[in-house]
């Protein structure tokens, strides 16, 4: 009789632990919240991912492909787990879709219920949905994505844009200490992109510190060198409406200038990653921890990131903390291989 | 004090090491000053940023730096461009008080009568007199237009016949025109001793010893009545 486990969101962390079970032979049930699979990338239509600017779909696609592809995962869809307890050293689950409820009993369990766009709303001194061409990353992905790339006030194509870092992250104001790890990335890349099929559009990018972690680094170097990206060292304090449809970036550039106002077309503000309301949900659902950020908490951040405080119960991607892509396969496939020892151990 | 041609004070380190630590032991400190991301959200923000060299985030930068030397390079002049308007502290995303540490640091200058406090607080020596000498702070004959500029063209109107126009306020004026209101002999007392034991006299002073001697006159007559 082969094993039975239960994989909560069908993200890249979600898609890949549940891609590897089912190699193993596992029988796993992938709950998803969406009507669809592929997470956050799916959900806001990402087109090209760093590092590599790879097609989103080369990725994302795959995995989903994978997954839909029958074999052992049977996928649940605009599902939910609704009732959860323990059972001996194994997990009773109801499963709750728009065709009823399920009642199933699992060996383990994995959380991948991923993150939330921080909503610049919450900030005003940004004046995101004050003014139309005020939009954040995931705002710009999704005009990419859908090659509508101009301004949301009156329809053309935009010639000066800024990108704002740190929106929601680093700020007690909003409740958020952590680094959002991705942003900087994110935006420098969007950058890149914005410059290479619309070189006549200006970037900026008004940062406090330009955190390109690693290899990611290369973009950033890529988009001065070759790109001609303007990088200004300076939090933006304000952003006000100016003259003839523009939109007014107001703050200190610590290095050089000093005070300035700088009209532009286009404002892009890189809101940050949250634990979302499905954290909270999650961690007292299934009776496992939650951190001091709204994420869920490993046992040991160190030692066993993929592991939550209950044994049975692990963990992957961007439910922990915020990361990249690549880091959410990662442990999608790390939480497997732990899902799969208890349930082995066990049966 | 002395200057050097440059206008700026020689003053031994000793006491820039005095005024660096009472600064720090100032019970607001810890509150004002937590820590700094050099992001310039609060200069971004700051009105007099824009009209003048004058940054908070410097200014917490210097308090952070615990480097007597810096702190000392504000005294004289940089911290009397604040607008005490608090802006900064409302938006600095480390929850730090730039305009806080300012009050700190203006404070200390009142304090210890420094000659940019002095120049500062001159205008004020009227509004000081009546304050602590008759418990008022405006009183109708200090409408003057010299000192009121900003109270648009009419000052000039505003401030001829004031007696007359006393009268036709609707309500107890006392028909004088040197006080707002009567403050009685009783509670003058009380404030001479609110303002002894929080060391106002003393830092009055300090800064303005001619006016200390006017208030001092006054404050005895009353004391002795
Ligand atoms: C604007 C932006 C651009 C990015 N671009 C890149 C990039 O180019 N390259 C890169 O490497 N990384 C990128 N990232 C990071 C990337 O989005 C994340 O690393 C990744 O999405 C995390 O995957 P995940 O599966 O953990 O979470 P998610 O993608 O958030 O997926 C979680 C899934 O769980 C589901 N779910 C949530 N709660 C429940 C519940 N209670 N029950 C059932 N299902 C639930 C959700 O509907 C969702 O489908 C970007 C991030 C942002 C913000
Ligand atoms: S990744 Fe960059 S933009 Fe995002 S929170 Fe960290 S420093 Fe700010
Ligand atoms: S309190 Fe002073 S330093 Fe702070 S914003 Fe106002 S004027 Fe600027
Ligand atoms: S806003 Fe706060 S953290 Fe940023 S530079 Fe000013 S004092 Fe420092």
């Amino acid at each position: 009789m082969s094993e039975n486990i239960l994989v909560i969101g069908g993200g890249p962390a979600g898609l890949n632990a549940a891609v590897m079970l089912s190699e193993l032979g596992v029988n796993v049930a992938l709950v998803e919240r969406d009507s669809f699979l592929g997470g956050n990338p799916k959900k806001f239509k990402y087109k090209f991912l760093f590092p590599d600017m790879q097609p989103a779909d080369n990725v994302i696609g795959e995995l989903i492909k994978k997954a839909e592809s029958g074999g052992n995962i049977k996928v649940y869809y605009s599902s939910e787990v609704s009732d959860f307890k323990e059972n001996g050293k194994k997990f009773d689950a109801v499963i709750k879709s728009a065709s009823g409820s399920e009642t199933k009993t699992f060996d383990s369990v994995i959380v991948a219920t991923g993150f939330e766009h921080f909503d610049p709303a919450r900030d005003a001194k940004y004046s995101y949905q004050l003014f139309d061409d005020v939009i954040d990353i995931k705002d710009l992905e999704r005009m990419m994505g859908e090659n509508n790339f101009v301004r949301p006030s009156n329809g053309k194509p935009p010639k000066k844009v800024a990108f704002i870092l740190c929106v929601g992250s680093r700020d007690r104001h909003v409740g958020n200490q952590y680094c959002s790890r991705v942003c900087c990335t994110v935006s420098v890349k969007q950058a890149i992109e914005m410059r290479e099929h619309f070189p006549d559009c200006e970037a900026y990018i008004f940062y406090m510190d330009i955190r390109t972690y690693g290899f990611f680094e290369d973009l950033y170097w890529k988009a001065m060198e070759e790109h001609d990206v303007q990088i200004v060292k300076g939090r933006i304090a304000e952003i006000t409406s100016g003259p003839d449809n523009t939109v007014v970036c107001k703050g200190e550039d610590t290095l050089l200038r000093g005070p300035f106002e700088i009209p532009f077309d286009m404002v892009v503000l890189a809101s940050g990653m949250e634990g979302g309301p499905q954290s909270p949900e999650i961690s007292s659902k299934l009776g496992i921890e939650l951190d001091e950020h709204g994420f869920l908490k490993p046992e040991n951040v160190t030692l066993s990131p993929f592991k939550s405080n209950k044994p049975g119960v692990f963990l992957a991607g961007a439910c922990t903390g915020p990361k990249a892509i690549s880091d959410s396969i990662t442990e999608g496939a790390a939480a497997a291989m732990n899902a799969y020892t208890y349930a082995v151990k066990n049966r | 004090m002395e200057y050097d041609e440059n206008g700026v004070s020689i003053v031994p380190a000793e006491l820039k090491k005095e005024i660096f630590e009472e600064a720090r032991k100032d019970f607001r400190y810890e509150e004002y000053v937590r820590g700094c991301l050099n992001c310039g959200v609060c200069t971004g923000g700051c009105p007099p940023h824009r009209f003048f060299d004058f940054s908070p985030r410097i200014v917490l930068q210097k308090m952070k730096s615990k480097d007597p030397e810096l702190i000392w390079t504000m005294m004289d002049e940089y911290v009397w461009a604040c607008f005490q308007c608090f802006t900064c502290a409302m938006i600095c995303p480390f929850l730090n008080s730039p305009g806080g540490v300012i009050a700190i640091l203006r404070e200390i200058a009142v304090r210890r009568g420094f000659e940019s406090a002095k120049k500062v607080l001159k205008p004020y020596s009227r509004v000081l007199l009546k304050l602590t000498a008759y418990g008022n702070q405006l009183s109708p004959d200090m409408i003057q237009p010299d000192f009121f500029p900003d109270w648009g063209p009419h000052i000039g109107y505003a401030s001829t016949d004031l007696a007359v126009k006393r009268k036709a306020i609707p309500m107890p004026t006392l028909q004088v025109t040197n006080l707002a209101w009567d403050v009685a002999p009783e509670t003058m007392k009380e404030l001479y001793d609110i303002f002894d034991e929080a060391g106002v006299f003393k830092i009055i002073e300090a800064v303005d010893p001619s006016l200390y001697e006017i208030i001092q006159d006054i404050v005895d007559d009353v004391r002795s009545s």
